[in-house]
Formats: C-alpha cells, sequence, structure tokens
C-alpha cells in the first residue's frame, strides 16, 4: 500500500531545503486535494494562509472521524502515524503556523499515546519546534465540520459558523488556519518524497454485508463491483450507502469516482461504502441513520433540529406500520427543505440517503405503509 | 454594484447583507432569528431567498455580490419557508391559545397562509418562574435572541443554550432558574424574544385583588418614561405623552391617588446632588455611580465588588422606592391612614424593579409593581376607551415635579438633571443653558465636563451593560457616572410595549426631551414642593431622616 511507505524524515528535510513557498508549489504540483470530501487542492489552501498578513496562523489535523462506516483516518494513525505527524510538521512548516492541533475523534482516545510517541520521535530527529497538541473531541459528529472544529477547541459549544470568512481568513481564535484530514496530511511526505506517487490512490473503508470488511486502497473510478466482490459478499448486494450522509444507490456497475456518483445525487465523500445485500430492508436501514441525524444534529437551526426529529417520527411510524401514504410525502418535502436551508454540512447533507432510498427503493415504504390498512381490514 | 432582486434591477452599496438590501427597497423578507445591531446568527433559516442557480440562501447573513440574481417569493422559497415555520409551531401553538400579534411566529404563520400544522407538540418542558422574569419554554422556538441579547449586550451570560438536537434549549447553567443565577432582571431578553417566550413575572392579578379591597387605600405611581409609552398600547403613534390620559385612566381603574414617580426623581437628584457636593468637599469617594437602575445595581452587587468596597456607589434609593417610603410615611401621616392599610403600587417601564421591591434591605414601601404592558392590559380590564379620555392631573404634592425628573426615563438623563442641580447648588449661580447635549444621545458611552465652582466634574453615561464593562474599566478618569442597564435607558426598558424597533425608541426619547423644554420649572431643586417636604418633614438633604428613608445599602452577590 502507498499509505504505508515510510518517508522517514526525509520529506520534511526537503521541505526546510526547498523554503516553504517552493514546499506549496511542489505539492501544488503534485495535484494532492482534501481528502475529507471536498477535494480541495491542498497546496492552494496552504497558499491562501500563507499569503494572509497575520502573524500568528494556525494547523488543524481533523483526526475526527465520526462517519459511521470510516475507519481509514484510524487506520492510519494505527498503522503509519510517522508519516502523518511528518506531514504535520511540513504543513505548519509551509504555511508558518504558530502551533499545531490534532482534533482527535473522542472513540479515539486509545490512539493518544500512540500518537503522542510519534510525535516525540518525529520531532527529536527532525528538530522541529512546532508545538503539536492533541485536542480529544467529546463525541460529537458535528466536529467533524471545520469551523465546528473551531469552536470546539476554542472550548465553545460544537456548533458550526456562518461562512464567510473562511478559516483560512479568520479560523482558530480568529486566525488564518489551516484545516487538513488525516489521509491528506499523511500523503504530504508521500507526495514530496516518490515520483511514482499515484495521487488518485483512495482508501475506501468497506463495511456491511461483506465477509472481508476493511481498508482497500484502490484508484478513484474504480468499479464499484470490483469493489464489492473484493469484499466477498455471502447474499447479492441490493444496495450501497455512502456512509451515512453520502446517500445510497442500488448495487450497480459505476466507477467509484465523484463525478458519476454526483450523477447519482450522491456523495463519494470520504470513500465510505456500505454494502447491503437482500436480506435487509432499507427502510429499517434509512429510520436507523435518520436516528443517527436526530440524535447528532447540533441544534442551531430549525430544519435540522426540529426536522430530524420529524423525520425520525415518521420513518419510526412507517416501520410500526402505522403510517399512510400522506406522511410519506411530508417525509419527501421534510427531507428537501431540510437538504435547502440546513445551516451546516451535517443537516444539508443528512436527508440524502432518504431521498434516494424514496427515489430507487419506494416500493419497500409503500408495502409497510399498505400492510398498516390490510392489518386493520383483518381486523374489523 | 449591481444585482437583480426579482428581476428588478437595484444598485446596492457594498458591506450591506442581501436582508438589508431588500428593506432598504422595500421588499420584506420574514426573519425570526435576526437582531438589528448583532450579528446574525442564521439560525432560523426564515429569511432564505433564492439565487439563479436554484440555491437556497440565508438573506440575513449572506451578501450581495456583482451580477446576482435574487428571488424572494419563489414557489421553492414559499416552501421551504412554510416548512420551517411549521417545524416552530408545535409547542408554540400548544401554549399560545390566542394568535398573539406581538408573536412574530403566529404573524408569520398568518403571512404565510398556513392553516395546519402537520406535527405534535414533543413534551412539556419546564416553566422558570422567576422574581421578574418568566421563562416558559414550551414556547421558545430556540432562536436565539435572548441569549445573544443577555450575552453580547448585557455581558450578563444569565442564559445559554444547553444539550444538542432538537433536545437544546435555552436556560442558565446547569437547568437551574433564573433566580438562582447571577440574572440581573433587566428583561431585555423579554423584548428580544419573538414569540413571548419570556415575560414579566405579572402582578397584575395581585393588584386587581386589592382594588376591588374597600379597607385598602391603594395608591399608584408611575414613571417618567410611561407617559411616553403607553400610548403605543392603544395604537396611538409612538412618542405621543399621554400622561393626562394615564391619569385619568388610572382614576378610571379604582386607584385612590395617582402620584408621579418624576417627584421622587426630583428628590433623588436633591439627595445624589448633595451627596456628590459632600464628596467634592471630602475629596473622596470618586467616581460616584448613580444607582437609579435596580438592573445596574444587580449586576454591580454580582460582578464589581470593588464599587461596594470603595463606596463608589451613591447611596440613593431608585426614585419610586423613595416615593415608596414617603408614601408610606409622610402622606400616610398627612392623610392620617394607617400605613398598613395603604398599598402602593409603582408602574414601571422596568422588569427589575419588581425584583428590587422586593429586597429585603430596602423595607420597601413599594408592594407591587406593573409594566407599562400590565399596565394596558389593566386598563383593557376596566373596558376604559383610553384614546378618548380627557387629560387629568397628578393628585397634589407628591405628584409634582420638573423637567429634570421628565428626562430620567432616557439615557443621560439622570445625569443631565443632577448636574443642572448640583451647579446651582454648588456655585450658587443661575445656569444660563439648562441642556447638557453631551449626556444626550443613543451612543453606548457619553463623556463631558462640567466647571463645579473650581472643581473640574468629568462626568460618564454608559446605557447597556457591555458598555458600562467598557465604561468601569477607565473609571477613575471620571468623577461622575451614571449607568442604565438599558440600552437608550428605561425607555426601552424590558417592560416597555413590544416589539421593539430603533425607530419608536427615538421618538419615545424625543417625547421625553419635549416634555422637559414644555415645563416652566426644569430644575429639580425649584420644584416648590420639594422645598415644602424637606421644610415640613425631612429637613434638609442627608439629614437622619432623609439616610433612613431615602438611602440603602448593596451587598455582594456571587458572580455565578
Ligand atoms: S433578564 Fe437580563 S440578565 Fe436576566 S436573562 Fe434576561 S437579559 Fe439576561
Ligand atoms: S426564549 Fe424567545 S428569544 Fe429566547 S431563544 Fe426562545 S424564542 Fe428565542
Ligand atoms: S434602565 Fe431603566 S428600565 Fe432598564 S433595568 Fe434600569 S431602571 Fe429598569
Ligand atoms: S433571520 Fe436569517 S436565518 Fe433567521
Amino acid at each position: 500500500m502507498q499509505i504505508l511507505r515510510k518517508p522517514l524524515q526525509r520529506a520534511y528535510r526537503k521541505a526546510i531545503k526547498l523554503g516553504s513557498k517552493a514546499t506549496i508549489d511542489l505539492i501544488k504540483k503534485k495535484g494532492l486535494s482534501g481528502r475529507g470530501g471536498a477535494n480541495f487542492p491542498t497546496g492552494s489552501k496552504w497558499e491562501m494562509v500563507s499569503k494572509e498578513k497575520d502573524s500568528e496562523k494556525y494547523l488543524i489535523c481533523n483526526a475526527d472521524e465520526g462517519e459511521p462506516g470510516t475507519f481509514k483516518d484510524k487506520f492510519i494513525i494505527e498503522k503509519n502515524p510517522e508519516a502523518l505527524i511528518e506531514g504535520i510538521l511540513i504543513a505548519a512548516y509551509a504555511i508558518k503556523a504558530k502551533k499545531a492541533f490534532i482534533y482527535l475523534r473522542g472513540e479515539y482516545d486509545y490512539l493518544e499515546s500512540k500518537l503522542k510517541k510519534a510525535i516525540t520521535k518525529i520531532k527529536n530527529r527532525t528538530g522541529s519546534e512546532t508545538p503539536i497538541e492533541i485536542v480529544i473531541g467529546a463525541g460529537a459528529y458535528i466536529c467533524g465540520d471545520e469551523t465546528a472544529i473551531l469552536e470546539s477547541i476554542e472550548g465553545k459549544r460544537g456548533q458550526a459558523r456562518t461562512k464567510p470568512p473562511f478559516p483560512t481568513v479568520r479560523g482558530l481564535y480568529s486566525k488564518p488556519t489551516v484545516i487538513n484530514n488525516v489521509e491528506t496530511l499523511a500523503n504530504v511526505p508521500l507526495a514530496m518524497l516518490y515520483d511514482d506517487w499515484n495521487k488518485n490512490l483512495r482508501l475506501y473503508s468497506l463495511s456491511g454485508n461483506v465477509t472481508r470488511p476493511g481498508v482497500y486502497e484502490l484508484p478513484l473510478g474504480t468499479p464499484l463491483c470490483d469493489l464489492i466482490k473484493l469484499g466477498r459478499p455471502k447474499n447479492p448486494i441490493k444496495a450501497v450507502f455512502f456512509g451515512c450522509f453520502g446517500g445510497c444507490i442500488p448495487h450497480c456497475d459505476i466507477p467509484l469516482h465523484p463525478d458519476a456518483i454526483c450523477g447519482k445525487e450522491c456523495m463519494l465523500g470520504s470513500c465510505t461504502i456500505i454494502a447491503v445485500d437482500e436480506k435487509q430492508s432499507i427502510v429499517d436501514l434509512v429510520t436507523n441513520i435518520a436516528k443517527f441525524y436526530e440524535f447528532e444534529s447540533c441544534g442551531k437551526c430549525t430544519p435540522c433540529r426540529e426536522g430530524t426529529y420529524r423525520i425520525l417520527n415518521i420513518l419510526e411510524n412507517i416501520s410500526m406500520k402505522n403510517a399512510d401514504m400522506k406522511d410519506l410525502d411530508t417525509l419527501k418535502e421534510l427531507a428537501e427543505v431540510i437538504k435547502e436551508t440546513s445551516f451546516c454540512g451535517l443537516g444539508q447533507t443528512s436527508t440524502n440517503h432518504l431521498l434516494n432510498a424514496l427515489k430507487y427503493f419506494r416500493s419497500e415504504f409503500e408495502e409497510r405503509v399498505k400492510e398498516k390498512k390490510t392489518r386493520k381490514r383483518t381486523a374489523r | 454594484m449591481n444585482i437583480k432582486i426579482n428581476n428588478k434591477k437595484i444598485e446596492c452599496e457594498e458591506g450591506k447583507t442581501i436582508l438589508q438590501v431588500c428593506k432598504d427597497n422595500g421588499i420584506n423578507i420574514p426573519t425570526l432569528c435576526y437582531q438589528e445591531n448583532l450579528e446574525p446568527e442564521a439560525r432560523c433559516r426564515l429569511c432564505i431567498v433564492e439565487t439563479k442557480d436554484g440555491k437556497l440562501i440565508t438573506s440575513c447573513s449572506s451578501y450581495p455580490k456583482e451580477g446576482m440574481e435574487i428571488k424572494t417569493n419563489s414557489e421553492k422559497v414559499k416552501r421551504a419557508r412554510k416548512v420551517n415555520a411549521e417545524l416552530l409551531m408545535p409547542e408554540h401553538m400548544d401554549k399560545c391559545f390566542r394568535e398573539n400579534k406581538n408573536h412574530d411566529l403566529c404573524r408569520l404563520i398568518h403571512e404565510l397562509g398556513i392553516r395546519e400544522v402537520r406535527f405534535d407538540p414533543k413534551k412539556k418542558y419546564k416553566v422558570d418562574l422567576g422574581a421578574s422574569v418568566i421563562r416558559d419554554d414550551n414556547l421558545c422556538i430556540n432562536c436565539g435572541r435572548c441569549v445573544a441579547v443577555c450575552d453580547k449586550i448585557q455581558s450578563t451570560w444569565a442564559i445559554d443554550f444547553a444539550q444538542r438536537a432538537h433536545h437544546e434549549h435555552v436556560t442558565p447553567y446547569s437547568e437551574k432558574n433564573l433566580n438562582d443565577v447571577a440574572c440581573i432582571k433587566c428583561g431585555q431578553c423579554i423584548a428580544a424574544c419573538p414569540v413571548g417566550a419570556i415575560s414579566e413575572r405579572e402582578h397584575l392579578q395581585e393588584v386587581l385583588k386589592v382594588l376591588k379591597d374597600k379597607k385598602k387605600h391603594v395608591v399608584v405611581q408611575t414613571a417618567p418614561s410611561i407617559r411616553a409609552s403607553l400610548g403605543e398600547e392603544f395604537d396611538l403613534p409612538p412618542g405621543t405623552l399621554v400622561t393626562g390620559k394615564m391619569v385619568a385612566a388610572l382614576r378610571r381603574c379604582g386607584f385612590d391617588k395617582v402620584f408621579d414617580t418624576n417627584f421622587g426623581a426630583d428628590l433623588t437628584i436633591m439627595e445624589e446632588g448633595s451627596e456628590l457636593l459632600k464628596r467634592i468637599k471630602e475629596n473622596k469617594g470618586f467616581p460616584m455611580i448613580t444607582t437609579c437602575c435596580p438592573a445596574w445595581i444587580k449586576f454591580m452587587e454580582h460582578f464589581y465588588h470593588d464599587l461596594i468596597k470603595n463606596k463608589n456607589m451613591s447611596s440613593c434609593k431608585s426614585p419610586h422606592e423613595m416615593l415608596g417610603s414617603l408614601i408610606k410615611t409622610y402622606y400616610a401621616k398627612k392623610a392620617n391612614i394607617p400605613k398598613e392599610d395603604i398599598i402602593v403600587v409603582s408602574i414601571m417601564p422596568c422588569t427589575a424593579k419588581k425584583f428590587e421591591s422586593t429586597r429585603p434591605e430596602l423595607k420597601s414601601g413599594v408592594d407591587y409593581v406593573l409594566t407599562t404592558r400590565e399596565t394596558a392590559r389593566l386598563i383593557e380590564h376596566f373596558n376604559i376607551d383610553f384614546k378618548n379620555l380627557s387629560d387629568e392631573d397628578f393628585d397634589p404634592v407628591l405628584g409634582m415635579s420638573t423637567g429634570a425628573a421628565a428626562i430620567f426615563g432616557a439615557t443621560g438623563g439622570v445625569m443631565e438633571a443632577a448636574l443642572r442641580t448640583a451647579y446651582e447648588l454648588a456655585t450658587g449661580k443661575e445656569l444660563k443653558s439648562v441642556d447638557f447635549k453631551e449626556t444626550r444621545g443613543l451612543d453606548g458611552i457619553k463623556t463631558g465636563k462640567v466647571d463645579l465652582d473650581g472643581k473640574k466634574i468629568r462626568f460618564a453615561v454608559a446605557n447597556g451593560l457591555k458598555n458600562a464593562r467598557e465604561l468601569l474599566k477607565e473609571k477613575d478618569k471620571f468623577d461622575f457616572i451614571e449607568i442604565m442597564a438599558c440600552p437608550g435607558g428605561c425607555i426601552s426598558g424590558g417592560g416597555q410595549p413590544l416589539p421593539y424597533e430603533k425607530e419608536k425608541i427615538k421618538k419615545r426619547i424625543e417625547a421625553i426631551y419635549e416634555e422637559d423644554k414644555r415645563l416652566p420649572l426644569r430644575k429639580s431643586h425649584e420644584n416648590p414642593m420639594i422645598k415644602q417636604i424637606y421644610e415640613e418633614f425631612l429637613g434638609k438633604p442627608l439629614s437622619k431622616k432623609s439616610e433612613k428613608l431615602l438611602h440603602t445599602r448593596y451587598f455582594k452577590r456571587s458572580p455565578f
């Protein structure tokens, strides 16, 4: 696997030799882009912050991997923390950050000692003076959002901020801040060092009804079927969920590329694939995900706070065979308005799975709804 | 910059939000969480508009870009607004029995044409019955305006959001009650709330009861700022002075005497002015700080203990408490009514005065405090046709006052009134121009200087407690400081007619200064009745009797 190569501090030394500007240019040339989901060119992000006049700047490594079914960051921290730390030090050097933070998901607190060890080791070997602080989250999904991380590190409630200003202009403590995800930063030294570094390789987290779940390194554009085959499912796969927020589609031959997935009104995001076989009920799955959002909404804006609650209610009624067709319309309308008007990414994506499920698997919902009527009739 | 709104070309300045641009061009966009002068939090998602590419954005927090095309009323916008408003309704509707024209949400539901709400209320929430302020979580729609005001304007931090998702709610820390935390009872959160989830602790029922009681002699007094605002509750234009109608209406409600808190204000100036002169003579205790505002006093007791220790605070009671004491002593004796049979009701713009009247150390002469809003309800209760009443005068002696007292209701008014009297008492010369323009206006902090017979007095006025905090950082640069908790002074107090709009408040302030100009006497010490009461009863300012009846002490409270 490319991600497991050991840069052994050579990339850091190279960066120092090149100086900050040339390092940024190199990253830009290599075409490294953000792996958190937005695919924003990493070098350009760094450049924006390095050009800000402020003397105080920060780097944050987003290790708040809260997306259900996603575990690639954990994989990196466990298997190659040295590359990650080296990447952090290079990024901090390139943007002249005063301090770097690793915002670690609360449930990953057992990885803290591992990270700490790696920090001491790499800092000793490189002689870098940049302090790296590990901040452990309190377990809120919303804190995977860039601006909510800022609030959380500042000691406030984890809620997203209004953008603009963007963090690159006014981030942590109102200073220009770069926020990069673990996979992105771990790739930094590799991209700098190896000529054969492939910018298209991604880490896919595969789980669900497969016998071989785990992290797979494959290029963007790999056919979905190929990945599923690698997972060796027992039963035929009916549908695929792209994590909680990415939506779902019926299992088909589609390349795993953001553009192709987007055409299906889904999002590849952080390459999370949850396979669902024929034995599963889509309604139950969707209800489960709705429960997740009803619990994780930060509560700030109306559609997400109230809407996720109402959606779960209706879905539970459907599951309990206690709803009628009108409720399906309400469900759709709610889901659309939540998507259109929520404040932050959490709300905006919280109904993707539902909208697609209603589109591709509507019959499953209708069956449940109809069951209610038949039952009533027999009771009479 | 050129943009298009609803297919109409519009030129707009940079730096204004889409919402402001729309407002400037007469396009109405519904808002629930947006507040003038505060940063948008964009929580409610009702102010959405549609862009060319079909995206919905919140107009309160987005800025126009060159060439932008915006639709404010497309089908997509309308549907989303409807759904979001509907999502807010279930709890509110359950508790808000009638459609209340003061509730922004209720008005909105009408505008949007929502006739049916598809969702049931979730559960019953807590009702926090505070001494001045009541919070009913069942009505709350989590717009965050109260939290923003308490934090960003009052810097009191008594309330905040707790928990997340649909469990999120507003509360003092660790689910305590408002009475048990450092809430200063200013009621600015009431003014901010678009759905009436926060309101005053009513004394109306108690007052109706004593009005019925034949054995009780019920006396009412009205604060300086009520006469400029009460009319609004009866659909008179903002800034209409209704002094005469107010007195007439209160008599018809059955109050035995109608006195004027302005008399108490004149008295306050005599006491406070003399206190200032005494400090100048002894050359200690600077800066001296006014104490007319009970919310400010409570704030100081929570957060500024050194002002108590260093005796910076004037020891004067607030004007209505002074008058209350006099009613139960001087007036009781004169009218030959046992003190126990007299009930004093204060009509105030203020919720903090309700708390104040329960302070044990005051042995308060005031039994009940009604806000302006409650007073309107009282008048309505007796089916009085307020608009068509003919003017009547206050009852004599404790109803006579000067222009100096009239301006107490606006920020800077106490300072101006005090300076008018202090100047003449100190110099023995006549003050040519009685207007101290530096003290007027809605700026957060105002400063100036005046020469009191050789001693230069540097004065400062702050309104809104965030501003007060700023001013107190530099308190050593001043000799005399006035602080009022509410932005703009009592004229925009927590008990005034809703909703609050800056223009309305400006009109009220104009009315108050009009009243000052209109009155023949404009300095407190010229009030003949004040002279009389000192001769007959109190002796002179700061006498033993004055100290006992008109002054008070302060206590440290926890800042949490
Ligand atoms: S009354 Fe004043 S201090 Fe108390 S919660 Fe309301 S705004 Fe805050
Ligand atoms: S109490 Fe009123 S102002 Fe405060 S959040 Fe609730 S609705 Fe908004
Ligand atoms: S400024 Fe006036 S209305 Fe506001 S709290 Fe103080 S006394 Fe009450
Ligand atoms: S007014 Fe803009 S979101 Fe509430």
